[in-house]
């Protein structure tokens, strides 16, 4: 069994009863949710409700979908031409498979952070205020501001302060990583993605966003797809473990560690297989 | 013995193993393609260039075969061994011992006195041979060098001192700057627009418009610009008047004496009194006016400017055309275009329209472009002008669209290309901050892909830079009066015809009157046109480097 602080469980402030959520406390709800890719199902009738203000992990070993799942919460598997859904997603009650969704609307209430850093091939300054400029806000002074909160927001501001108009690809590895946080949140999304945000990154790195993750709960509802165990019970309050496109646990973190119900989330946690 | 073999055999199979075969091979590889493109340009440049530099004057007397004594003055050109047995037939009587006999090819210009501005000469025949510090080369306007020595100058009908050529050879220069002035400029713009006065009245009378009130401020306006021309053309006589003044009295090289009038001389050196520096200074002006001057003499004299000048505007022209063509195409197929049959069709379609041959384009341009779209442009829009059509005939537009249309497949290709290299990392980074497919493209990926389509514009450059025979149909001529731009409204005139350095290379080396005086004129215009080539793709490479250096992505 894996070993979890037991401080940091009990000092857990936010527990809540996941069964038993209230409207306000959700949200995204995702329900009786099919993926296909072609003839393959990748999900497997999915439901589950993720609580806002709260971080969210996905665990499971590699394939099981997590990823895939993630990937539709901001309908970032629309690129896939062979990909079909069935089910529902909603953000505010709201659908969003429907039929007059605004995508990229979406995308802008659904902020998503990749594997790898991606920063564009343009300064500091231009990447954070990226989001900003396709919403159509060219002010100079709103653009200013925003650079600034969201790179404190992302504690990367005291870093880069000095150089927001040098190039974003003179960065290293973990401080890319915080670029790409800071320009998904500066358009204020209400869900942050974050899939295998750390997994590319080396562990001083990684011990800064996780960190920051702690950090960015208070503002947005966090969820983050991790192969590191270790990791989701150090950040995450829920934890959702996938297995073979099927969602076969979801409780909080604490009981989910300690306490599996299910004999696949046992052994995976005690590292039987994955 | 055995052993020894064995150990060599081995020896051999290590070395193959080791894989130094191969770099040799294919350092041999590299040595022969860099060998032969040095060869190249040094033939060219060598031979072009040697053009420019002043050469030694010789005077050769010779006997010939019936006992003639003969003065040869002129330019050592070529010299080659023949075999004796090649003169056998004639009477020319050779030592019989010997094999091969060397001569010589001079210029001898002088082309009002004898038909050939060269001759050979056997190097038996040659009595004595030597330089003569006095003897000058007369450059003309009219019937290339004079090769002789100058008698007297006469100024007015009266003789002067010879000191004063110089003198009087700057006033007449400056006289024929103001003439060229006079003639391009000033009288070219009456012409002009006389031309454009005649139009506009036949388009009101075709569009049935024509009131005794326009006709009548046509008309005064047409003779207010015809009196302005009296007074220029005026101005004209009086100015040839002055430079027909003074003359030269030469002699050539068989004694005649032949006057030359001012008006035609262009220079008059003494080469054989020339220093290194002074020969330096005379190349490098013999270069630029290369480089400046109007061609002469049926282009087999003077320079190739309008050729330049027509080359890199039709490229650069043609660059304008096909870079948001070839970009947009790309991107369709790439970005929107379904993953089919169809689409994989039309790609392959793209990579062989490459491969049509040129010649063939020209035909399209001629058969489409000039007779189709022009002749329906003129009618449509220059109906006053007809029958003599205006975009209806080949011109310079039409010339950069049809190099636009054969390039194009290149800019498709290397634009696809560099869309395809961009990490899909970027698009999902773009799509997740909830840009639209055009923003993303806009913003993210065409910035990116921008040093691949730069690739592909100095591909496209460089083919069409250097291709003549699809030109030949849709615009290229021999002579064009007027360079497609200049000083009258609308200042670019797309629908001249215009002159090409290769097209210039092809006309100077195959069609002029005098091949062999025209040779080291073919291998010079060569050479300029690989240097414009050449620094085109300069210019096009630093842009793209600068780009690339811009948008350099991180190894993922």
């Amino acid at each position: 069994m894996i070993s979890v602080t037991p401080t940091a469980l009990a000092d857990s402030p936010n527990k809540i009863d996941l069964s038993n959520l209230s409207p306000e406390q959700i949200a995204l709800n995702i329900n009786n949710l099919n993926l296909y890719y072609g003839e393959k199902q990748a999900l497997q009738n999915i439901s589950m409700a993720i609580p806002k203000g709260q971080v969210t992990a996905f665990i499971g070993p590699s394939g099981c979908g997590k990823s895939t799942l993630l990937r539709c919460i901001n309908r970032m598997n629309d690129l896939v031409d062979i990909c079909r859904i069935s089910g529902e997603i909603n953000l505010h009650g709201e659908n969003i498979y429907g039929k007059h969704v605004d995508v990229a609307e979406l995308r802008r209430k659904v902020g998503m952070v990749f594997q790898r850093p991606n920063p564009f091939p343009k300064s500091i300054y231009e990447n954070v205020v990226y989001g900003l400029r396709i919403k159509g806000e060219n002010n100079r002074r709103v653009l200013d501001e925003a650079v600034e909160t969201a790179l404190k927001s992302a504690a990367l501001w005291n870093e880069v302060k000095d150089r927001l108009h040098d190039s974003a690809l003179g960065l290293s590895g973990g401080q890319q990583q915080r670029l790409v946080i800071a320009r998904a949140i500066a358009i204020q999304p209400e869900v942050l993605l974050l899939d295998e945000p750390t997994s590319a990154l080396d562990p001083i790195s990684t011990l800064t966003i996780e960190e920051l993750i702690n950090d960015l709960k208070e503002q947005f509802t966090v969820v983050i797809v991790t192969h590191n165990m270790q990791q989701a019970a150090r950040v995450s309050d829920q934890t959702a473990f996938m297995y073979m496109g099927d969602l076969i646990e979801y409780s909080d973190t604490n009981t989910l560690f300690t306490t599996p119900t299910k004999k696949k989330t046992e052994d995976y946690i005690t590292g039987r297989y994955g | 013995m055995m052993k020894n073999s064995n150990k060599e055999q081995s020896n051999m199979k290590k070395w193959f193993r080791s894989g130094s075969p191969w770099i040799w091979l294919s350092a041999g590889g590299v040595s022969i393609s860099l060998i032969s493109v040095l060869g190249l340009l040094w033939l060219i440049a060598s031979k072009g260039l040697s053009y420019f530099w002043p050469a030694e004057i010789h005077e050769f007397k010779s006997i010939d075969q019936y006992g003639k004594h003969t003065t040869v003055i002129g330019e050592i050109y070529d010299r080659e061994l023949i075999p004796v047995a090649q003169l056998a037939h004639t009477s020319i009587k050779l030592d019989p011992a010997l094999e091969t006999v060397e001569r010589l090819l001079i210029k001898t210009g002088n082309r009002e006195l004898v038909s050939l501005d060269f001759r050979w000469i056997l190097v038996p025949q040659i009595q004595s041979q030597s330089t003569p510090e006095d003897v000058v080369v007369i450059e003309r306007r009219t019937n290339g060098n004079f090769y002789g020595y100058i008698e007297s100058v006469v100024l007015d009908g009266k003789v002067v001192e010879k000191s004063k050529l110089s003198e009087l050879l700057a006033r007449v220069d400056e006289f024929q700057e103001e003439i060229e002035g006079l003639q391009t400029t000033d009288i070219g713009a009456i012409n002009y627009q006389l031309e454009r006065l005649r139009l506009k009245g036949r388009k009101y009378k075709l569009d049935n418009e024509l009131t005794a009130d326009i006709e009548q401020q046509l008309a005064n306006e047409t003779n207010a610009l015809k009196a302005e021309y009296q007074i220029l053309e005026n101005n004209l006589m009086a100015l040839r008047k002055e430079v027909a003044r003074d003359q030269l009295i030469v002699r050539a090289m068989d004694g005649q004496k032949v006057t030359i009038s001012f008006e035609h001389i262009l220079k008059v050196t003494y080469n054989n009194q020339l220093g290194f520096f002074e020969k330096f200074t005379t190349f490098l002006s013999q270069i630029a006016g290369f480089l400046v001057d109007d061609p002469r003499e049926a282009n087999t004299e003077g320079g190739v400017f309008p050729a330049i000048f027509g080359t890199v505007l039709m490229v650069l022209l043609m660059t304008v055309i096909v870079s948001p063509f070839g970009v947009i195409a790309a991107i369709y197929l790439h970005e929107y275009a379904g993953k089919n049959a169809l689409t994989k069709l039309l790609r392959i379609a793209v990579i062989n329209l490459a491969g049509v041959p040129s010649i063939v384009y020209g035909v399209f341009g001629l058969g489409f472009f000039v007779y189709m779209v022009g002749g329906s442009l003129d009618q449509l829009f220059y109906a006053e002008t007809l029958p003599s059509p205006t975009f209806g005939t080949p011109g310079v537009m039409w010339s950069a669209i049809t190099l636009a249309i054969l390039t194009l497949p290149v800019v498709i290709v290397s634009t696809e290309e560099g869309l395809s290299r961009i990490p899909s990392a970027m698009r999902h980074g773009s799509l997740a901050l909830g840009a639209t497919k055009v923003e993303t493209l806009w913003r993210i990926i065409l910035p990116i892909a921008s040093p691949a389509i730069m690739t592909g514009i100095i591909l496209a450059i460089a083919r069409a830079a250097g291709e003549v025979a699809p030109l030949m149909l849709v615009g290229v001529v021999k002579m064009a009066p007027n360079l497609p731009l200049d000083g009258n409204f609308p200042f670019l005139h797309l629908d001249r015809k215009f002159m090409h350095l290769g097209f210039h290379i092809y006309d100077v080396g195959f069609q002029s009157p005098n091949v062999e005086a025209a040779r080291p004129l073919v291998y010079a215009t060569a050479l300029l046109l690989v240097m414009i080539i050449i620094s085109l793709n300069m210019t096009a490479v630093s842009i793209r480097n600068r780009l690339r250096e811009k948008y350099r992505m991180l190894e993922h």
